[in-house]
């Protein structure tokens, strides 16, 4: 009996807790599943459907056909799209460094020469064009650089300037594809920097002035190595950005002239939804989402030498 | 935060199984419009207040086909060849519709991938509607004919004519160019505006980068950037419809585009002369050119010279013009005056279960009443001669608006803007390169040309 009565107790702890420890599963299943349901049906699935994708023929209208690599031989031999990828990554070697190069000298300027008041509107202001569509940005843009009718030619034929091509020459097209990007994107890059820079204590440029350092010393020997953190996250989301550029191109240019702002999410766009070749769009999707890895590792790697953690 | 018991996980369950039986319909995409719906599903490119415009032509055509009901849909596209991207969608997405709007751009494509052929029809219904061919040009029928068989009966068409601002033409001096003026006629008189007026005006101006674009150019020069050919068949329809057409001889069974000709030397004298034409500022690049823009330039006088067709009357007028503000000539002859034209139709697409319903509606819009309907103002111009008269264009039109029906009646070879079932990659293709040779530099036109005869090969190799 005793034994009996002190080993009840003893038996119903246990069979709480994993009562409770169930209950506690059941409620992390209910509320994760809505959203773990969402992603593999909207996201996982997408992604698996668009790898198998690639290795069949499929023009939506007719069933898909198994090519196994042909789509990838394809898009090896197809000269437009070796000439997208191209153009994209010096896209991105140009409008990155751009952008990072004007986010990081406005965000110095403002933290340090502006007064508060006037630093606060820039903030503002310089974060307001990425809330703009970037197709509404680069229509507005299109008229801006008309070489006939747009503004900009008009001011430049006030000051004896000649008539530009802006978006009819190769050379006037891609600086303006570049333009538009940068001017719309830089506000997020410099959001971060102004954030990395306000975590960069005091003392550090105290004791490098009473070391008798200069404002440009203290620049590359103070800020640059502190906030290399916040710089190394800033590349990194503007590559992975700059990479899939599609909307200024598009609106300003249509790719052109000739190729030479035509980039590699419009010919995947082009392919699929102009061409009706699926397969293929989703093969050159695929590599570009492998140039994305490897470009997002390269940074990762390259992090361990550059960046510095307090 | 509470546990979940296992009585509350079922009822939330059970919550959620209630929800999904509710939403069932919108989860299965079954409420969508057009799915499961016993009415004719009619496509068209323009928005749904360009389809909610057609309740009355809808209402008539029920009014003589009380069990047919009819959905009109708009559907949104920034080119042609947007629309017909969105239509293989809906199709791949089941809830392809009964008849849809195709121009001549698409025609082959739908043609050869998705439309059924309305031969035994117009054969069965040739009593009633033998006063439509009657009253329509051959020319916008036969752009409509694929491999001897008729897939749509065109309602509208546009063929790229000249428009002149009378202003611009009155400063520098000229008169109305004459009916067969020539290219030569055309570049004297853009050298004479440009010399006669200040700021940003331009002689010429492109309508768009494809449809008067180069083509209209490279047509007057008897040459294209495809090899032109006629397939074999389509004598029951001529023999049937126009047995009294002196043209019926040289028409066939529809074109056919099979092989790049960009190396052609009429196809690089072409673009030599309209490269000179940008580098010498008569014309704008063709980059540049295009929609409500192009209407406000012309209407500022800022414009000298469009190819346009009677698609821009309504336009003008809406941007102010008067009828004697402009005026339309011919497109100048080059080694002959052949024109180019667009027009569009509507076609039944093969999955259609309600193909009589289809060609019933299709009947009803190409009537002289339905006709009517569709375009009531100049905003196009209908395929109908007779309707193309002078209460249509009255107060909006230009002085000789009936340039744009002569152009098929005297010119008769005038033909439709090369458009193979590989319209998209081929419309790519030419496009790419178009700007590159107008804007660079003369030695380069040969090897842009090169460049494009590798890139349309490439585009007509697709299936």
């Amino acid at each position: 009996m005793v034994t009996t009565d002190l080993a009840a107790p003893k038996a119903a702890a246990p069979q709480t807790r994993r009562r409770t420890h169930r209950a506690e599963r059941l409620l992390a299943v209910a509320f994760l599943a809505p959203t773990v349901i969402g992603m593999a049906l909207f996201v996982l699935l997408p992604i698996v459907a668009s790898l198998l994708l690639a290795f069949f023929r499929w023009d939506i209208i007719t069933s898909p056909e198994f090519v196994g690599f042909d789509n990838f031989v394809d898009i090896g031999a197809d000269p437009t799209v070796r000439v997208a990828f191209i153009n994209t990554i010096l896209f991105v070697v140009i409008a990155v460094t751009l952008q990072l190069a004007v986010a990081l000298g406005l965000a110095v300027l403002l933290e340090t020469k502006m007064p508060r008041l006037l630093a606060s509107f820039f903030r503002s202001a310089f974060f307001f064009p990425l809330i703009l569509s970037a197709a509404s940005v680069s229509l507005v843009a299109s008229y801006l650089f008309n070489q006939d009718f747009g503004l900009v030619n008009v001011i430049l034929g006030w000051v004896g300037l000649p008539n530009v091509p802006w978006l009819t020459s190769s050379a006037g097209a891609v600086t303006v594809v570049i333009a538009v990007y940068v001017w719309q994107n830089f506000g997020f890059s410099f959001l971060l920097f102004v954030g990395g820079l306000a975590n960069v204590p005091r003392e550090v440029y105290e004791a490098a002035s009473m070391d008798g350092a200069s404002g440009w010393h203290r620049f590359t020997r103070v800020t640059l190595p502190m906030i290399s953190p916040t710089i190394l996250v800033a590349s990194v989301m503007a590559i992975i950005s700059a990479l899939q550029i599609f909307d200024q191109p598009y609106v300003l240019t249509r790719g052109g002239p000739g190729d030479s702002t035509r980039t590699a999410v419009m010919v995947i766009f082009q392919s699929a939804f102009r061409e009706l070749e699926f397969g293929k769009a989703s093969a050159i999707g695929i590599v570009l989402t492998l140039i994305i890895i490897g470009a997002t590792y390269a940074q990762f790697r390259l992090s361990r030498r550059f960046v510095f953690y307090q | 935060m509470a546990d979940l018991s296992r009585r509350g996980l079922l009822a939330l369950a059970g919550l959620g199984a209630v929800g999904t039986a509710f939403s069932w319909d919108r989860l299965i995409a079954k409420d969508i419009p057009g799915r499961d719906t016993d009415a004719l599903t009619v496509v068209i490119l323009g928005t749904a207040q360009d389809a909610a415009a057609r309740k009355n032509l809808v209402d008539a055509f029920r009014g003589k086909n009380p069990d047919i009901k009819v959905r009109v849909q708009g559907i949104q596209g920034t080119d042609w060849s947007d629309y017909f991207a969105k239509i293989l969608t809906l199709v791949a997405a089941g809830t392809a519709p009964d008849v849809v709007l195709v121009a001549t751009e698409g025609a082959q494509l739908f043609a050869d991938r998705l439309a059924h052929p309305l031969d035994e029809y117009v054969v069965r219904d040739q009593a009633e509607i033998q006063e439509y061919f009657d009253d329509v040009h051959p020319a916008l029928i036969e752009a409509f004919m694929y491999q001897g068989s008729l897939f749509q009966v065109p309602i509208d068409f546009n063929a790229a004519n000249i428009y002149y601002n009378t202003k611009a033409w009155e400063r520098a001096g000229l008169a109305r160019p004459a009916d067969d003026w020539t290219v030569d006629d055309f570049l004297d008189a853009s050298r004479r505006m440009a010399r006669s007026a200040k700021g940003s005006f331009r002689p010429f101006y492109w309508t768009n980068r494809l449809w008067g674009g180069v083509v209209p150019w490279l047509y007057a020069n008897d040459t294209s950037f495809l090899t032109e050919s006629k397939a074999g068949g389509g004598s029951w329809l001529w023999d049937k419809f126009y047995p009294d057409d002196p043209s019926s001889a040289s028409r066939g069974g529809g074109f056919q585009w099979l092989e790049p000709n960009a190396e052609d030397p009429r196809v690089a004298e072409t673009f030599e002369m309209l490269r000179a034409m940008v580098a010498d500022g008569l014309a704008s690049s063709p980059a540049q050119g295009g929609g409500n823009e192009l209407v406000g330039r012309f209407a500022d006088g800022q414009i000298g010279m469009t190819p346009a067709g009677g698609f821009w009357v309504d336009g003008l007028a809406a941007g102010g013009m008067k009828p004697g503000d402009y005026d339309v000539q011919f497109f100048p002859r080059g080694r002959v005056q052949r024109h180019q034209f667009g027009a569009a139709g509507y076609a039944i697409l093969k999955t259609s279960q309600r193909k009589d319903e289809a060609w019933e509606w299709i009947k009803f819009c190409c009537s002289r009443e339905g006709m009517q309907m569709s375009i009531p103002i100049p905003n196009t111009t209908p395929t109908r001669r007779s309707m193309v008269n002078a209460t249509f264009y009255e107060g909006k039109g230009p002085e000789h608006w009936k340039v744009f029906y002569d152009t098929l009646d005297r010119f008769p070879t005038t033909a439709p803007i090369p458009a193979p079932p590989q319209q998209a990659a081929v419309e790519t293709a030419l496009i790419k390169n178009v700007v590159g040779i107008l804007t660079g530099s003369a030695g380069n036109v040969r090897r842009g040309l090169s460049g494009m005869q590798r890139d349309l090969e490439l585009a007509l190799k697709e299936k």
